[in-house]
């Protein structure tokens, strides 16, 4: 019951509210916008409690999560050090910020490896943030003696000149681990060629979706799409995070099915036997 | 306690902003839009010295301490100094400090014009051959799935270009009869009968095509052909991943406001 009323009831109840309050509260063309986030937020939070109550949650393996720490591994057994590049956009790019989520983790593994660890940062603010997530992540391996102050530096705020600064450390020190972890824009091919050019193990991981075919084709390994925002919480392995994963993927198979019902009925209305376009409910404003 | 603050602040301003895309409050709309942005601008602004200050002392260290690569340090350093002197101290034209960084005879807008943007431009030209190289890498047929790569990037490229409109259907007709043998290729046993099959296919489906008029297809004109890729199979994957990304935004965002995602904050 009590379920019910959380994940029924509350989500009507917003809705009824958002939808039929009769003063003008809300701004206008955001309805669609609207519905998806509380849809969304009430399934992954529906997963989450299940996951917190103990029911086992099945997450399909990712290859490139997966390698991050054999990646990690390699570089302790060369004696190389492992490169992470968190992308040249600020903190106000979600993907910088799942970059430096998973920079936390890495930081962990090169931690308890006790392999060294490179971090050259585009932005100011974000060098201030990685120090921040590295040291944690040391102190949190009881390794804070492997820290050191210098393993996340400040190369330059310019694209061209990081993407070059970033080559001349891949070129001189050899890594035997890359991680692209981040926004990129037109420096990704740069970077991950030079990686590739170097034989090291090349992870990537970014939000912009027209460098994915670049990193695709030049790293071992990419997490695409929505992979790369799961990554941290696959990491974490904590249920919690996980069960956030699984209402994640629950929401696509209920876009999956929204894209079906829109083709067969566009095909319907296209040959006149409905008259009824579905496709106009997913487009802003038309809800009122 | 510093974690806790954190924490309340990430949730808090998390909360605000998420509000203030939907409740029609001009104090709160006005937050999100320009003072939010204008806060983080200024924090940024003073990240930028702590910037300059790690550049400096890490350079500065590696030079005393004569580590790996020091020499490289220098060229940093002076270029880091000369740049500071050019835009603070020496002006070199006749206008005031501060508007000759964008005056043509100052000595700030020579180096920018003749050393950085020479220099940027020749990052971004490295592109070109880095393409070709990881095109070649990715052409390379070693499945099912390069094969197709390789054949839509062939049919991409021939249609736009000037030639591509050139080409005549039963030449592209007779691409695709080469195209399939090349992919059956290794169900025929003997040599001889698929070489038999290939001649007698490229002689006789281009007069079948013409008996039955089915010549003006779309599939025959390369440039035709190549904008179909474009608008179809491509735009349909890449709204995939689209889609995949808003829902992996959503959920990032929702973890990290609900404060579940606390790796950022070294948890």
């Amino acid at each position: 019951m009590n379920k019910y009323i959380k994940y029924v009831f509350i989500p009507g109840f917003i809705f009824l509210f958002y939808f039929f309050f009769p003063f003008p509260i809300f701004l206008p063309g955001n309805e669609t916008t609207f519905v998806c986030i509380i849809f969304l937020c009430f399934v992954i939070e529906y997963f989450i409690e299940k996951a917190k109550s103990g029911e086992k949650i099945y997450m399909r393996p990712i290859a490139a999560i997966k390698a991050m720490e054999e990646a990690v591994g390699r570089a302790t057994e060369m004696g190389k050090p492992v490169l992470y590049i968190p992308g040249i956009s600020s903190l106000d790019q979600i993907d910088t910020i799942s970059g430096l989520t998973i920079l936390g983790h890495v930081a962990g593994m090169t931690a308890e490896y006790e392999a060294s660890l490179h971090v050259p940062v585009c932005v100011p603010i974000v060098m201030e943030t990685a120090k921040e997530t590295c040291k944690e992540a040391y102190l949190k391996k009881g390794r804070p003696d492997l820290y050191r102050n210098d393993m996340v530096h400040y190369v330059t705020d310019d694209q061209f000149a990081y993407a070059a600064g970033v080559n001349g450390i891949m070129l001189r020190e050899k890594p035997a681990a890359v991680f692209f972890q981040g926004k990129f824009y037109a420096e990704s091919l740069i970077l991950a060629e030079t990686g590739n050019s170097i034989g090291a193990i090349q992870i990537a991981g970014t939000g912009s979706s027209s460098q994915i075919p670049f990193f695709v084709t030049a790293c071992d390994y990419t997490l695409i799409g929505e992979e790369f925002y799961a990554a941290s919480a696959y990491l974490s392995g904590s249920p919690e995070m996980l069960g956030s994963i699984k209402g994640q993927d629950y929401v696509k198979v209920a876009c999956i099915i929204l894209i079906v019902i829109v083709f067969i009925s566009s095909i319907l209305n296209g040959y006149g036997y409905t008259h009824f376009d579905i496709s106009s409910l997913f487009r802003i404003n038309v809800i009122k | 306690m510093k974690r806790q603050i954190a924490y309340f602040l990430v949730v808090f301003i998390g909360f605000l902003t998420l509000l203030g895309h939907f409740i029609n409050y001009s104090p709160l709309n006005n937050f999100i839009d320009n003072d939010a942005t204008q806060w983080f601008d200024i924090i940024s602004g003073f990240a930028a010295f702590l910037g300059v200050i790690n550049l400096l002392q890490l350079h500065l260290n590696k030079v005393t301490n004569k580590r790996a690569n020091w020499e490289y340090s220098i060229v940093t350093l002076a270029g880091f100094t000369l740049m500071i002197i050019f835009g603070f101290i020496y002006n070199g034209s006749e206008v005031a400090m501060g508007p000759h960084l964008k005056e043509k005879g100052s000595a700030f807008y020579w180096m920018f014009e003749n050393i950085y943007l020479p220099l940027g431009a020749t990052m971004f030209a490295l592109l070109a051959f880095f393409v070709a190289s990881a095109s070649y890498r990715a052409f390379k047929i070693r499945n099912f799935e390069a094969t197709l790569l390789l054949i839509s990037g062939i049919f991409l490229m021939i249609g736009r270009v000037p030639i591509g409109q050139l080409i005549p259907w039963w030449m592209a007709l007779e691409i695709y009869i080469c195209l399939i043998f090349a992919i059956i290729a290794n169900r025929f046993k003997e040599r001889k009968v698929m070489l038999y099959s290939l001649v007698i296919a490229m002689t006789t489906i281009p007069f079948l095509i013409s008996f039955f008029n089915l010549s003006h297809l779309a599939i025959f004109k390369i440039p035709d052909l190549q904008e179909w890729i474009m608008a179809v199979p491509a735009t349909a994957g890449s709204r995939a991943i689209m889609i995949g990304i808003a829902l992996g935004t959503i959920a990032q965002s929702y973890r990290i406001i609900t404060g579940r995602e606390r790796s950022i904050l070294g948890d």
